[in-house]
């Protein structure tokens, strides 16, 4: 939500619409990326027979550690898809990665 | 009158034909004797396994049970567990330096977990890293407490973010604990604390002072005296070298003066928890390892007990080395933990690899190899990088390695011997734990509550005789 008011404020006068594009697709992905996240770690740590309201210690430490893992698991997968994606873009167009 | 020949029946059992199972004389048959002998030694050896691991399970769960019910506790949700520090360092002869992260990763973190605990487990991938690390920290911690440094903010964290005091974290480090696995970690440790409280705090680059030492060293210098002009652009070539591997200077620079005194009393470290652990290493051993896989249920009761006095947070004073040396001579009685708390798992030295003496010869060995193939490699370098004569077909088919690469090359090696030398300097049996003056009282060490009761008990009768 940070990052919405950054780039409105950066905005002055005209309305960029490629980066208004870029700005819904970032939100759409966090969007998605927050909810399955919160989904699985739901699943997996609380348990579907509801005693209590409140999370007891040993879902917190659970979530805790299933945030943390799905966070790292995203940021690396993203790494190597960022890699390959550079890679096939400088496999498909030798020319243009050559020329100044 | 003729005598009756032998008997032709079989032999009859009377117990079976007098209660009537003649059926069992006639249908079942006692096996023969080899496979008497394959069912008997199958089914012992089958038995041993099966019944270890029922008692492992029964044990395990009999632990998580009595801890179970921290975990169903209900606080508010943005609290921070009760987080704890595990050290697991290399083995000596154990070229997996998993191990003791393994055991307790096997042995004690479910009861950990059950008592929903939070734990980060440090491990150092050979001798002497987790020294390091533990010596890094506190000089970190130093910088920290004298100012030179901000605390660290992860940056990809919202700025509304209430990001923890450093007097809260370092209380809800007290509050935690320090799990120490193995006799090797044990020393590591304390090797790393005594120098992060006894070295300067400033930030040291390592690489550098390495690379000043060895450019003293005169491996690279030329032989034949008549090039006396080329050395003076090897020297530069040197200092040119050197300046390239020299990073960017740190920001403590010497406008902000690093007080090199030492500190003379060390604040308190969180409660420690001993954890033994003997890893089974080499041929001489394996009738130990086979011992241990029909008896895990020993490491499962000695891991459950020691993570469960951690969770009952008991702790007593550590046995430090010199009161040890003073109780011997008032008290009349041998008090039950009569050797220093410093001897920790000392047993568990006598199974280190014999071959593990010989690390310093093995070293001085490759040393001397590598200088000696050296010098061949760097004539060729210098002759052909001076076009003294052309490079033959191999050679032009396969490079050989420049004098910048071979430079680099030593550079490696000789971090890495110098990093195996001290490294085993702290491990090895036959030194003592870097025990120091000011960590008389410093340590706590995590009891049971059966055995703190105990000791109640003895001080109160103790108090009552005077």
């Amino acid at each position: 939500m940070s990052f919405l008011g950054g780039s409105r404020s950066a905005s002055n006068g005209s309305i960029n619409p490629e980066k208004i594009d870029l700005a819904i697709t970032e939100l759409d992905t966090v969007t998605d990326f927050f909810n399955r996240m919160v989904t699985s770690c739901h699943n997996k740590c609380i348990s579907a027979r509801y005693a209590d309201a409140d999370l007891n210690k040993g879902e917190q430490v659970c979530i805790d550690r299933c945030v943390s893992k799905y966070n790292d698991v995203q940021k690396k997968v993203g790494e190597v898809l960022q890699a390959r994606g550079a890679a096939n873009v400088n496999a498909s167009n030798p020319a243009s990665f050559g020329s100044p | 009158m003729s005598m009756p020949g032998p008997s032709t029946t079989p032999p009859t059992n009377p117990a079976l034909d007098l209660s009537g199972l003649t059926w069992v004389a006639k249908r079942l048959k006692v096996p023969s004797r080899n496979t008497l002998i394959f069912l008997s030694v199958t089914s012992s050896v089958l038995g041993l396994y099966i019944y270890d691991r029922q008692q492992c399970k029964k044990i395990r769960q009999e632990y998580v049970d009595k801890v179970k019910h921290l975990s169903e506790e209900t606080t508010e949700h943005l609290a921070w567990p009760r987080q704890v520090r595990v050290y697991a360092a290399k083995w000596p002869g154990d070229e997996d330096y998993n191990q003791c992260a393994r055991y307790f990763r096997k042995y004690v973190k479910p009861i950990f977990v059950a008592a929903a605990i939070d734990f980060e487990i440090v491990t150092g991938k050979k001798h002497g890293d987790l020294a390091d690390r533990i010596a890094d920290e506190i000089k970190m911690r130093r910088r920290l407490d004298m100012g030179l440094e901000e605390e660290h903010r992860d940056p990809r964290l919202t700025p509304k973010y209430k990001f923890r005091s450093k007097e809260v974290i370092r209380q809800q480090e007290l509050d935690g604990g320090i799990v120490i696995v193995g006799r090797p970690t044990w020393k590591e440790f304390v090797d790393g604390l005594k120098r992060g409280w006894t070295e300067s705090p400033a930030k040291v680059d390592h690489d550098e002072i390495l690379a000043r030492e060895l450019e003293d060293d005169g491996r690279f210098d030329e032989l034949e005296p008549f090039e006396e002009a080329p050395p003076s652009p090897a020297k530069s070539f040197n200092a040119d070298f050197y300046n390239t591997l020299h990073q960017a200077p740190p920001k403590t620079t010497a406008s902000s003066p690093v007080d090199p005194s030492i500190p003379s009393s060390i604040p308190i470290l969180p409660p420690i928890l001993f954890v033994p652990f003997t890893n089974c290493v080499g041929f001489k051993l394996i009738p130990n390892m086979l011992y241990d896989f029909f008896n895990h249920r020993y490491f499962v009761q000695s891991g459950a007990e020691a993570a469960y006095r951690l969770i009952m947070r008991q702790t007593r004073p550590f046995n430090s080395p010199s009161s040890v040396s003073l109780f011997n001579d008032v008290s009349s009685e041998v008090p039950p933990t009569s050797s220093s708390d410093v001897d920790f798992d000392n047993h568990s030295e006598r199974y280190y690899k014999n071959s593990l003496n010989a690390t310093e010869k093995e070293v001085e060995r490759q040393r001397r190899k590598y200088y000696d193939e050296l010098v061949p490699k760097l004539a060729t370098a210098r002759e052909l990088a001076r076009h003294i004569r052309e490079p033959t077909k191999d050679e032009i088919n396969y490079p050989p390695p420049t004098e910048v690469e071979l430079r680099a090359e030593r550079m490696e090696k000789e971090k890495r011997w110098r990093r195996t030398l001290s490294g085993w300097e702290i491990v090895k049996p036959s030194s003592e734990v870097a025990w120091d003056m000011r960590f008389e009282g410093l340590f706590t060490v995590f009891t049971d509550p059966a055995e703190k009761a105990e000791s109640n008990e003895d001080t109160t009768t103790t108090k009552s005789t005077d």
